[in-house]
């Protein structure tokens, strides 16, 4: 048996004249929910449908456990995969539709039902899939992928359609499966979609690496030495401040961010000036904004260089 | 709160056990597809029904009455048995030898390619009796014939322009033929064995010549030619060695005594035969010796309706795969089963069970059904024997039309494998199977014959329950249901074009993306 982790190693695939994938090149280790962000057309479907088996890269590889997906002798052991929620025939019952594929790996009945009772959908598996909601066709997609108990899982946008109980539920089930030791890499054109559940972060853009990095990592880049200042004085403040030598910027209407000084000499200062203030502390970036800092350098820097087009 | 992992992780391990993935495994996941679109065995089930329907009201629809005076040969064979005869008896064994200088129309028209001058060893005179000839023809060279449905080429020459000498040696059940140049050297063509043959026979010298029939049709319309007519036989050096009760030669018109049957109907003048005092035989004669062809086939009558059983086959087939591409769903499949071939593979053998086996019922029932409804109509024993279906060449009928339905749903899966797409594929299926029917009710001749040759609807040959002989002229209308393949060969079109397309479909599954 195989490591449980996902490789992508300088993988390359063009549509006609359209480089969808350029030289990607990620690792996704087991025990972590790996993000896969970029904009709609980023490469983030072909990369996994090269995972899959489905496209075959012009170049490069893409390694589930070390071997290409064709290699694996009982893939849906191996690995889970949700590439699109709507892949059903609509006037099978969802149950069938995991019994046709419990039987292609010869798994037992019972199995159908315990992944059915994981994803809460026991009821729901007993109508044609034509009458689903979104949501019901991406739990059902999440209990196709959970079928054969995979040390891998590969989920293409997910949490897309799910209603706010039903996000709830899938950040708990990923947390879960990861602290199983799975490794898990989760597409997403949404950073908040992730917040709270992945990990580590491998974002693309036009079929190129941008970041592959820690959340941790990078929230404190994000974050930097910037303080947050809450004060109803606001514009004595910034006076002050910035006679100190500080960069200060308006976050709202009571609240200011200050760079180049750190929290106590800020305090130090207000306190000698008599400047009123509420709060200080330091500022911690949301995901959201660590990855608009992340792109505005991707578009800067891909601006120079990329000639290609963006895939659809 | 985002954490980070701080532990160094155990990865994971499926704690189901890996299943071997095997063929049979694969089989059970496409069947499981099959039957839970609840639309699909709904569709088997609607086309049996109709398929059976079909067969009795389309065999309900044909009724027949008068006939009983036609001619049956040994082996039960509905045979013409008509010519000019100009015989001895011959007791024992012994050898009959003549050269025959000429054969042309008495008429003077064009000689039917299959006129025939020639020598007979023959039962009696009665119609329809056992015989061995020797003959000559104007473009198939020299044959040895016996029984109306044997045929056995000689050399290739052409009566009308070169003499031939023909002998023909009877040896207890054995007749052998010859035939000669120059009388002294001589080339044995076969040797047959007529069972039960008295130890009195009838010897001699016959010449007959088939019907004139010629169709043409063009676009709008069809025009027929048909006629009897006469052909004059030349022979000389006719020599008997053996054993007669008669001194000399008598001559008949052999064919049915009654009138009313179809060959009094078109009878020409009776034939005549003229002795030269130098020898010289001069015969002129009507009719053939032949298997009856052209008469109606209750084999294929009985099998109508697999015409439409073969439009629900298409449908099924092709919606068994391009479903899954419509959707997507074609990705799970291979994702779970990474090996395309083994995925085409099963669904071939899943498509081709379940259509065989409600094809192979539908159409056992459907035959019976129509059978009893000809025989209701007058389609009765003796000329329309009853056809049982464990026998040939119903059973072949029956299994080979349950066959041909898998073939068209399969080549259906392999279409829309390659298509990826419903519309594009039925109508491609529909075009190449039902099409050519169609058409070949209305093109020319050759064109249409061309069309059930080399189009997969070659294959409703394999419902034919007459056998063509190469050594009758029969003019193959697809409206009178002919083929011009035989049955298997016919089959094996459709075949080849649902091997083709599966190969193409294997191709096009490893070179494209899913």
């Amino acid at each position: 048996m195989s490591d449980a982790t996902i490789e992508v190693l300088g993988l390359r695939k063009r549509f006609g004249r359209t480089l969808a994938v350029d030289g990607l090149s990620f690792r996704v280790e087991p025990g972590t929910v790996t993000g896969f962000v970029g904009p709609n057309g980023a490469g983030k479907s072909t990369t996994m449908r090269a995972l899959l088996g489905l496209d075959a890269p012009d170049e490069g590889r893409a390694l589930v456990g070390g071997r290409p997906y064709h290699a694996l002798r009982t893939p849906l052991l191996e690995v889970g995969a949700l590439l699109d929620a709507a892949a059903l025939h609509p006037a099978r019952r969802g149950r069938d539709h995991l019994r046709w594929l419990a039987h292609s790996h010869g798994l037992p009945a019972h199995r159908v039902d315990e992944v059915l009772e994981q994803v809460g959908m026991e009821t729901a598996a007993r109508r044609r899939a034509g009458g689903y909601s979104l949501g019901m066709r991406q739990r059902l997609g999440i209990a196709a992928a959970l079928l054969g108990d995979p040390p891998v899982l590969l989920l293409d946008e997910p949490v897309n359609g799910l209603d706010p109980e039903g996000i709830q539920w899938i950040r708990g089930l990923l947390r879960r499966l990861a602290a199983e030791g799975r490794a898990i890499l989760v597409s997403s054109h949404l950073m908040s979609e992730l917040e709270d559940t992945a990990d580590h972060l491998v974002v693309i853009g036009r079929g190129r690496l941008i970041a592959d990095t820690a959340v941790s990592d990078l929230i404190a880049a994000a974050s930097g030495d910037r303080v947050r200042l809450r004060t109803d004085a606001r514009t004595e403040a910034m006076e002050l401040l910035a006679r100190a030598g500080a960069t200060v910027s308006v976050t709202d209407r009571d609240t200011l961010t200050v760079t180049g000084l750190p929290a106590r000499r800020i305090v130090e200062l207000l306190n000698g000036a008599d400047v009123p203030f509420a709060e200080v502390g330091a500022h911690r970036a949301t995901l959201e904004e660590a990855y608009m800092e992340l792109t505005r350098e991707a578009v800067e820097f891909t601006s120079h260089t990329d000639t290609d087009e963006v895939a659809s | 709160m985002t954490t980070t992992p701080t532990r160094t992780p155990t990865p994971y391990r499926s704690r189901l056990h890996p299943a071997r993935a095997g063929f049979g495994r694969l089989l059970h996941a496409e069947w499981t597809k099959f039957r839970t679109v609840r639309a699909w065995p709904l569709v088997l089930a609607v086309a049996a029904v109709v398929t059976a329907l079909v067969c009795l009201l389309g065999a309900n629809g044909s009724s027949i009455s008068g006939g009983g005076d036609d001619t049956l040969g040994p082996d039960g064979t509905e045979v013409v048995d008509v010519f000019r005869y100009t015989h001895r008896p011959l007791t024992g064994d012994g050898t009959v030898t003549v050269r025959v200088t000429g054969l042309k129309s008495a008429d003077d028209k064009t000689i039917e390619p299959w006129a025939k001058a020639g020598l007979s060893v023959k039962e009696n005179l009665t119609p329809g009796s056992a015989y061995a000839a020797v003959l000559a023809t104007p473009a198939h060279g020299v044959r040895m014939q016996w029984n109306y449905t044997h045929d056995t080429a000689g050399s290739s020459t052409n009566v009308t322009t070169s003499p031939r000498w023909l002998r023909l040696t009877r040896t207890g059940d054995h007749l052998t033929g010859y035939e000669s140049a120059d009388g002294h050297t001589w080339t044995k063509i076969r040797d047959v064995r007529l069972p039960g043959l008295p130890r009195t026979v009838q010897v001699g010298l016959f010449v007959g010549t088939p019907d004139h029939e010629d169709v043409r049709r063009a676009f709008g319309g069809t025009s027929e030619t048909y006629g009897g007519g006469r052909a004059t036989g030349t022979f000389d050096h006719l020599a008997l060695q053996g054993t007669s009760a008669s001194g000399s030669w008598t001559s008949t018109d052999m064919g049915p005594a009654a009138p009313g049957g179809p060959v009094a109907q078109n009878a020409p003048p009776s034939g005549t035969t003229a002795v030269s005092a130098s020898g010289t035989y001069t015969v002129t004669g009507h009719g053939d010796i032949a298997p009856a062809q052209g008469g109606p086939d209750t084999v294929q009558m009985s099998f109508q309706g697999v015409f439409f059983a073969v439009l629900f086959m298409v449908a099924l087939g092709t919606l068994f795969v391009t479903a899954e591409y419509k959707r997507g769903l074609i990705r799970t499949t291979f994702t779970a089963t990474p090996a395309r071939l083994k995925v085409l593979a099963a669904k071939t053998t899943v498509i081709t069970a379940v259509t065989f086996t409600t094809g192979l019922v539908a159409i056992a029932v459907g035959f019976n059904l129509a059978q009893h409804a000809l025989r209701t109509n007058g389609f009765k024993p003796p000329e329309f024997p009853d056809l049982s279906l464990f026998e040939n060449p119903a059973l072949r009928a029956v299994v080979g039309s349950a066959a041909l339905l898998s073939l068209v749903a399969v080549l259906a899966l392999a279409v829309g494998v390659i298509l990826r797409n419903s519309a594009g594929t039925i109508a491609t299926v529909v075009v190449l199977v039902i099409l050519p029917q169609i058409l070949s009710f209305a093109f020319p001749l050759p064109a249409a014959q061309w069309l059930l040759r080399v189009t997969p609807a070659a294959a409703f040959a394999i419902q034919q329950g007459v056998t063509h002989y190469h050594q009758v002229k029969y003019n193959c209308l697809p409206e009178s249901g002919c083929y011009p393949l035989s049955p298997w060969n016919g089959l094996a079109v459709l075949a080849a074009y649902t091997a083709a397309a599966l190969l193409l479909a294997a191709w096009s599954l490893r070179r494209r993306d899913a």
